[in-house]
């Protein structure tokens, strides 16, 4: 879901980075307040993993292929500010040091993944907190994508309808493609997040900050 | 000392498995596009000049895709640990209010 640069108009690109660095902003901030230092290599060792997992893509229908996102991962582990940070480090240097979507457009990309796919995350987490635990972090993990994508769609739609044959595509392709393909992607997301959530709630329960119902999971 | 050794397991594990599941992607999913890259192609959306002409890419076979992703692992995790090591000393000189 990365956009590459001359897909968006620029507008909507720099409303993009106006968004990201004012999301970025509030969650440094809120971080700054609670961080420890226990925190540093899970935040560290947990955005490389999302790294290196955003890298394996899965085949999906008609040569298709989708990856984990790995928002909702990052918001069970580490909560949902510094989530934002561990997520845009990583869209960060994959931008910066191999060209996955554009430097221009990093700002959407940072909306989109960073800042939406985890706000999805916590509120599908937090709405969800009387249900099962592997229903709610499925539910959390397939939203998250779903939504990104569609907002993805969005941007590109609104692209279209300010310049026409220049910049984005239409809604009518955009929306109900990137809704169609995400959502079976999302299905992809969700087993591959519940998996290692399960496996951490076994393993080490306390690493799941957010989960609140470490202990069910575990026996 | 235990802590240490914990987190090192952590990365050796999350490299290893992505060493084996590079043969996965390598076998089922290299070259084919991803949903946005699917909607650019069905929309008639052709190939986009970058703005910028980054150093690395993701390489064209297994071995360098194994090797570009170790190097993308560690430069994450430095740099996440940069900036995190970075906001809990700034937390920590802070006086309680």
């Amino acid at each position: 879901m990365h956009i590459p640069d001359g897909l968006m108009w620029p507008i909507i690109m720099a409303i993009g980075w106006g968004v990201a660095i004012f999301a970025l902003a509030i969650a440094v901030r809120k971080e700054k307040t609670t961080m420890t230092n226990e925190k540093v290599p899970t935040m560290a060792v947990l955005a490389a993993g999302i790294f290196v997992a955003q890298m394996l893509n899965f085949p999906i229908v008609g040569g298709t292929t989708g990856h984990l996102l790995g928002a909702t991962l990052a918001t069970l582990v580490v909560g949902p500010w510094a989530a934002i940070i561990v997520m845009s480090i990583v869209i960060i240097i994959q931008g910066f040091l191999f060209g996955d979507g554009g430097i221009l457009a990093m700002g959407l990309n940072l909306v989109n993944m960073a800042v939406v796919a985890v706000a999805v995350s916590a509120i599908v987490l937090r709405f969800t907190r009387k249900i099962k635990t592997e229903a709610s972090v499925f539910s959390a993990a397939w939203c998250s994508v779903f939504v990104a994508s569609v907002v993805c769609g969005l941007e590109l739609a609104v692209s279209d309808m300010m310049a026409p044959g220049h910049y984005g595509i239409t809604w009518t392709v955009s929306i109900p493609m990137m809704a169609g393909l995400y959502s079976i992607i999302a299905i992809g997301e969700a087993l591959i997040t519940i998996s290692i959530a399960t496996y951490f709630l076994r393993v080490y329960p306390a690493l799941i900050q957010n989960a609140r119902r470490a202990p069910e999971v575990a026996t | 000392m235990k802590k240490i050794r914990k987190r090192v397991l952590a990365v050796i594990v999350v490299l290893v498995v992505f060493t084996i599941g590079t043969v996965g992607y390598w076998i089922f999913s290299a070259g084919m596009p991803d949903g946005l890259e699917r909607t650019m192609e069905n929309a008639g959306v052709g190939e986009l000049e970058p703005v910028y002409k980054a150093p690395l890419g993701y390489g064209g076979d297994y071995p360098m895709y194994v090797l570009m992703g170790a190097v993308g692992f560690f430069a994450v995790l430095i740099s996440a640990l940069g900036i995190a090591k970075l906001m809990a000393k700034k937390n920590e000189t802070q006086p309680d209010r």
